[in-house]
């Protein structure tokens, strides 16, 4: 038949989603009430109906729909489901293997999602990092693994250029260029012939403004009804995020190109950098443990989560309580509480930076570049 | 009871509002002079303790003819039951105190003439006696098919002391039920798979003493009556003659001819393609393969509704496919892990309980859903199989690779190419008006199913409707106790349904039959045969009391002891009919006096529920009412306009194929008599428009103000009756 779309079943697809946290996709009945409730949705060719079905049948091209990553896992379908079948958290999980498929390799992205992993994925940056301080330590730069005497300074055990710039600055290129090969995949593969495929127009910066716009004032998340808190609640941690963000290239300038050493004062006289420093921080705690509340005050209603999504909320915590930590026992005079907790801390920044093509995190470039392709396909906003 | 012994006595009730409309001075003297009612007494409620008490007091003294003019007789009859009187109800309250205008002077002459009505039929009533056979009835139950329906039905009938015999044409119990793998779930859960439950049920009939078993049997004839059913046998050559009382026609179905769907689905293009009952075999053997090259499917798609709810094909649902092709989704990944059963669906259909058992195929990993119109099935490259299909979920054309498809076909009645019972009937061996029901030997009474338009014969399970085994097992027990019902009900000379109560029977005056036998090809459940001389006689266990063959009979020789042509007569006869010597000075025209016959199984209690609801008819109108319309007899016509009536409302239930005529033909026949009797009007000088049937259903009773009032019209259109006063 002229035009008939070719429907072929991949079992270890559905296995994958079951075994990822996805096990109630097939209670799935196509009653379309979740279509119907979603406030996202668009109203042509709405989700996420159609996405449990093509879970259900194993379809793999579902994880070049771009609604998947429409969806901002409100679940107010999950509330509504009248079979238990949690659109909400298939949806998520569809999102996983979305970010698994595009991340390179594949064989750490399978590792990242599952939870046996997870000593090997930690052991990886507490490795590196014993070896590369000994290692410091045997060249003469530092004084290897021991706990620095006198005052408190990190950078006594891991210095500023060979201890973070030389660890951290490849393992956010690497990062970056995971990404960045995902996402480009990701928009061809959008591109390319799809049951949903819509003709795209527009200005692409012209619209990826409109989008960032759209994103920073968090307007999809105020559109939920089960999860309305996280409008508030993500956006305290992606403005702690940007502030971090803004710390930290602030004091690369500073150390690279303005060539000022730290360290820098928090009081007399206050330092610009050192305030921004510590409002990204609170935002960041502040909006993680609200976040970390909020989950487990819906968890009945709205499902609890995957590993995957709880992976995150655990690493972005563990970076901002070993961060502020850190601080905390350097003030308080205890090298053998600080250098070890900066040490954590470090390990986990990594953990954060290294495995973001493969981590949730990922959705930011992922959800960013779907809804710029919605935007450009007059999907709805 | 012989005229001389007859102590008549009226009873008018003033309750219910009855007492606020009607003056009951005139009422009495009605009842005394007129319809000659020796004692009339009156009550403020008649039905109480104490006007009961007065009752049984009158009758103690000698009364023993009791006209209650008081409620419907469709209530209070508990009450108003005096044994060995005859005893007639006049509903004044619903027919008249709830329908009429009290300020109208023309409502108080409508219950005159009900007075007389039923004073003219008291008179002419008699109490029944019941029909005494000579020969000693059995009660021994024969189930024909030892399926699911069957068993189910023998072991009930058996367990309460009845004899079964129990017939089976194959050389092993158990039908179609017996040839399954496994079993869609008949008890709680409901989620899982189960041994088949006629196996335990074949053990039990098997352990039973009541029940006797004929293997390898067919039915050759069923002659006799209900109650004495003599059945000839044959089994493997042998025949042999048993006696029976009643029977439960529970022989089942069988499968669709897949090969008529060759152009469709593809059966016979390749081998793979296959219907579910060849993959419930070959899950009995323990081995699903591929028939062409033997092995083990890793995809297996399952085309739903394959040649049904089609009009080229059946146009039913089967009722148990759907839970059935999902069992076997199941069988496939079990046997293969690795497998994926596609099911493609129009709907999902889950009788009884069975959703639950959808719901728990549906967390299969491997077993997955979408609606689908499929519009092939082919033969693919690399012996694979294409099937494509349009309106599905996954979108408007899809096309779809199985290693093997399964057609899920339909359920074909057995009934459909035989008569398996075999009737000794002079209307036919077989059901009649099986293609009303494609086949099936079902009956349009959804309160009655099983019933048939043979007596005491009760359909059960696939044979009545496709139906799975939970249903064919309640089916069983339901066909069973209608038979027993009935072999009891006959033993003591008492109707079966629909009258159910009725102890009278059809006592022809032979000496006036003509032999005409037109009552023999009328009774809509033959229960009239034609001895060697052509003359009819009734084999009264299969009769149902309806009186079609009183209406039917020109010679009017069919009586029943309280329902007959003369006592009809009579009641149409005593109306007061006022002619323009009756008009007052301030009145032009003459009161139309117009007659409703009701049948009593729709109409009747239809006029009920309009009155319930209060409301109004014209007061022109007087009911009577029948058994059934099929009763009716044309000479109730030249009694009435005889009289000067000027129209008769014939009030019925349904006909068609849809027919809700509780005696199946009743209102058709009438129907068809009246168009006999159109040209014979038009020839008296009277317009056939004066007589007209309706058709009712109790749910339409706020129509019968309408239908009623454009009656009174059409008959004031056409003017009074033209032999009034003559």
């Amino acid at each position: 038949m002229a035009g008939a779309t070719q429907i072929k079943p991949d079992l270890q697809f559905i296995k994958r989603i079951v075994a990822a946290g996805g096990d109630t996709a097939k209670k799935c009945y196509q009653c379309d009430t979740c279509n119907v409730v979603c406030n996202l949705t668009p109203d042509e060719k709405p989700f996420p109906r159609k996405e449990m079905l093509m879970a259900q049948w194993g379809l793999k091209d579902v994880l070049k729909d771009p609604d998947i990553w429409l969806c901002h896992q409100c679940s107010d379908c999950t509330v509504h489901c009248p079979r238990g079948a949690k659109p909400g958290e298939i949806l998520g999980v569809l999102r996983q293997m979305c970010i698994e498929k595009y991340a390179f390799p594949s064989i750490l992205a399978k590792m990242v999602g599952d939870i046996k992993f997870l000593p090997v994925l930690i052991a990886f940056p507490v490795v590196l990092f014993l070896v590369w301080l000994y290692g410091l330590g045997l060249l003469g730069i530092t004084k290897g693994l021991a706990i620095p005497e006198g005052p408190i300074v990190f950078s006594k055990l891991f210095p500023t250029v060979w201890g973070i710039d030389a660890i951290f600055v490849p393992a956010f290129f690497f990062a970056v260029g995971v990404l960045g090969l995902g996402v480009l995949q990701f928009w061809k593969d959008l591109n390319e012939a799809n049951p949903w495929k819509v003709k795209l127009h527009g200005n692409l910066v012209g619209n990826l403004v409109a989008v960032l716009k759209d994103i920073l004032m968090h307007n999809r998340f105020r559109e939920c009804e089960t999860t309305f808190g996280r409008a508030l609640n993500h956006l305290l941690l992606v403005f702690g995020f940007i502030f971090l963000l803004l710390t930290t290239t602030w004091a690369f300038l500073r150390e690279w190109v303005f060539h000022m050493d730290s360290p820098f004062s928090l009081l007399l006289p206050p330092d610009p950098l050192k305030w921004v420093a510590l409002l990204g921080t609170g935002l960041l705690l502040f909006g993680i443990y609200r976040i970390y509340l909020a989950r487990q005050e819906n968890a009945e209603k709205a499902g609890y989560g995957t590993y995957f999504d709880w992976q995150l909320i655990y690493l972005i915590a563990a970076v901002g309580i070993t961060g502020v930590l850190s601080w905390f026992f350097r003030l308080l005079g205890s090298a053998t509480l600080a250098y070890p907790t900066y040490f954590v801390h470090l390990v986990m920044v990594f953990c954060l930076f290294f495995y973001a093509p493969y981590t949730k995190i990922a959705h930011l470039v992922y959800r960013t570049t779907a809804m710029l392709y919605a935007r450009m396909a007059d999907r709805g906003f | 009871m012989a005229m001389e012994e007859r102590k008549y006595a009226c009873y008018l009730c003033k309750g219910c509002g009855i007492g606020e409309v009607l003056n009951f001075a005139d009422l009495a003297k009605v009842a005394t002079r007129e319809a000659k009612l020796g004692l009339v007494k009156e009550h403020d409620c008649m039905c109480s303790p104490e006007a009961l008490e007065m009752i049984r007091q009158d009758v103690a003294e000698g009364v023993n003819c009791v006209l209650i003019a008081a409620c419907s007789p469709r209530v209070k009859f508990e009450e108003f039951d005096f044994p060995g009187c005859i005893v007639e109800r006049l509903g004044l309250r619903e027919l008249v105190a709830w329908t009429q205008d009290p300020e109208n002077k023309e409502t108080q002459a409508l219950a005159e003439d009900y007075l007389r009505m039923y004073g003219a039929k008291i008179k002419k009533t008699n109490l029944p006696e019941p029909y005494k056979f000579e020969e000693e009835l059995s009660k021994t139950i024969l189930v024909i098919g030892g399926g699911a329906a069957g068993l189910s039905a023998a072991l009930f009938a058996a367990r309460n002391n009845y004899p079964v015999v129990l017939v089976e044409k194959e050389a092993e119990l158990g039908g179609y039920g017996a040839k399954l793998h496994r079993a869609t779930p008949t008890s709680y859960p409901y989620t899982q798979m189960q041994e088949s439950p006629v196996f335990a049920k074949i053990k039990e009939v098997q352990a039973e003493a009541n029940i006797q078993v004929y293997t390898n049997t067919t039915v050759v004839k069923t002659a006799g009556q209900p109650g004495f059913l003599d059945v000839t046998l044959n089994t493997n050559g042998s025949e042999e003659t048993i006696r029976a009382g009643a029977v439960v026609l529970a022989a089942g179905w069988k499968p669709y001819d897949a090969a008529k769907l060759a152009d469709k689905f593809g059966y016979g293009a390749s081998p793979d393609i296959i219907t579910s009952l060849q993959m419930e075999e070959m899950a009995k053997q323990g081995k699903i393969v591929r028939p062409s090259d033997g092995k083990v499917p890793e995809s297996v798609a399952f085309v739903l509704c394959a040649g049904q709810r089609d009009p080229e094909h059946l146009p039913y649902c089967s009722d148990i496919c759907c839970a059935s092709s999902l069992k076997q989704a199941l069988y496939v990944r079990q046997a293969n892990p690795n497998a994926t059963a596609m099911v493609l669906y129009r709907d999902i259909r889950t009788p009884g309980q069975l959703e639950l058992f959808y719901k728990e195929v549906q967390t299969d990993p491997g077993v997955m859903l979408t609606k689908a119109d499929v519009t092939k099935v082919a033969p693919a490259p690399g012996g694979k199989l294409k099937v494509a299909a349009k309106d599905t979920l996954l979108g408007d054309n899809i096309e779809l690779e199985a290693d093997l498809v399964v057609l899920a076909t339909g359920m074909v009645p057995a009934t459909t190419d035989e008569p398996v019972l075999n009737l000794e009937y002079r209307q036919g061996p077989g059901l009649p008006d099986l293609e009303l029901f494609t086949g099936f030997a079902d009956s349009n009474f959804i309160c009655f199913p099983y019933e048939t338009r043979r007596t005491a014969i009760y359909a059960a399970g696939g044979v009545r409707q496709a139906m799975g085994m939970a249903m064919a097992m309640d089916d069983g027990v339901g066909a069973a106790l209608k038979a027993i019902q009935a072999v009891e009900h006959i033993a003591v000379g008492m109707a079966v349904h629909p009258r159910a109560w009725d102890e009278t029977f059809p006592d022809p005056i032979m000496q006036r039959c003509t032999s005409c036998k037109r009552c023999t090809e009328e009774c809509p459940f033959g229960a009239i045969e034609e001895d060697e001389k052509g003359t009819p006689f009734y084999k009264i266990a299969r009769c149902r009391r309806c009186g079609t063959c009183m209406g039917a009979c020109p010679e009017r020789i069919v009586n029943f002891a309280d329902y007959s042509v003369d006592i009809v007569g009579s009641m149409l006869k005593s109306l007061e009919v006022p002619t323009e010597d009756d008009l007052e000075d301030d009145e032009e025209e003459v009161p139309l006096r117009i007659l409703g016959l009701v049948c009593e199984n729709d109409a009747y209690p239809a006029l009920d529920a309009a009155a319930l609801n209060k409301l109004k008819f014209s007061p022109m109108i007087r009911f009577l009412p029948l058994r059934c319309m099929g009763s009716f007899n044309l000479v109730w016509v030249s009694d009435a306009f005889s009289r000067g009536v000027d129209g008769m409302l014939l009030l019925g239930c349904k006909y068609g194929d849809d027919y809700q005529c509780h005696f199946a033909k009743g209102s058709e026949l009438c129907n068809y008599r009246l168009s006999k009797l159109s040209e014979t009007l038009d020839k008296l000088g009277l317009e056939a428009d004066r007589v007209q049937q309706v058709q009712i259903a109790i749910s339409e009773f706020d129509k019968l103000p309408k239908i009623i009032d454009d009656f009174v019209a059409r008959v004031q259109e056409i003017g009074p009756n033209p032999f009034k006063g003559m």
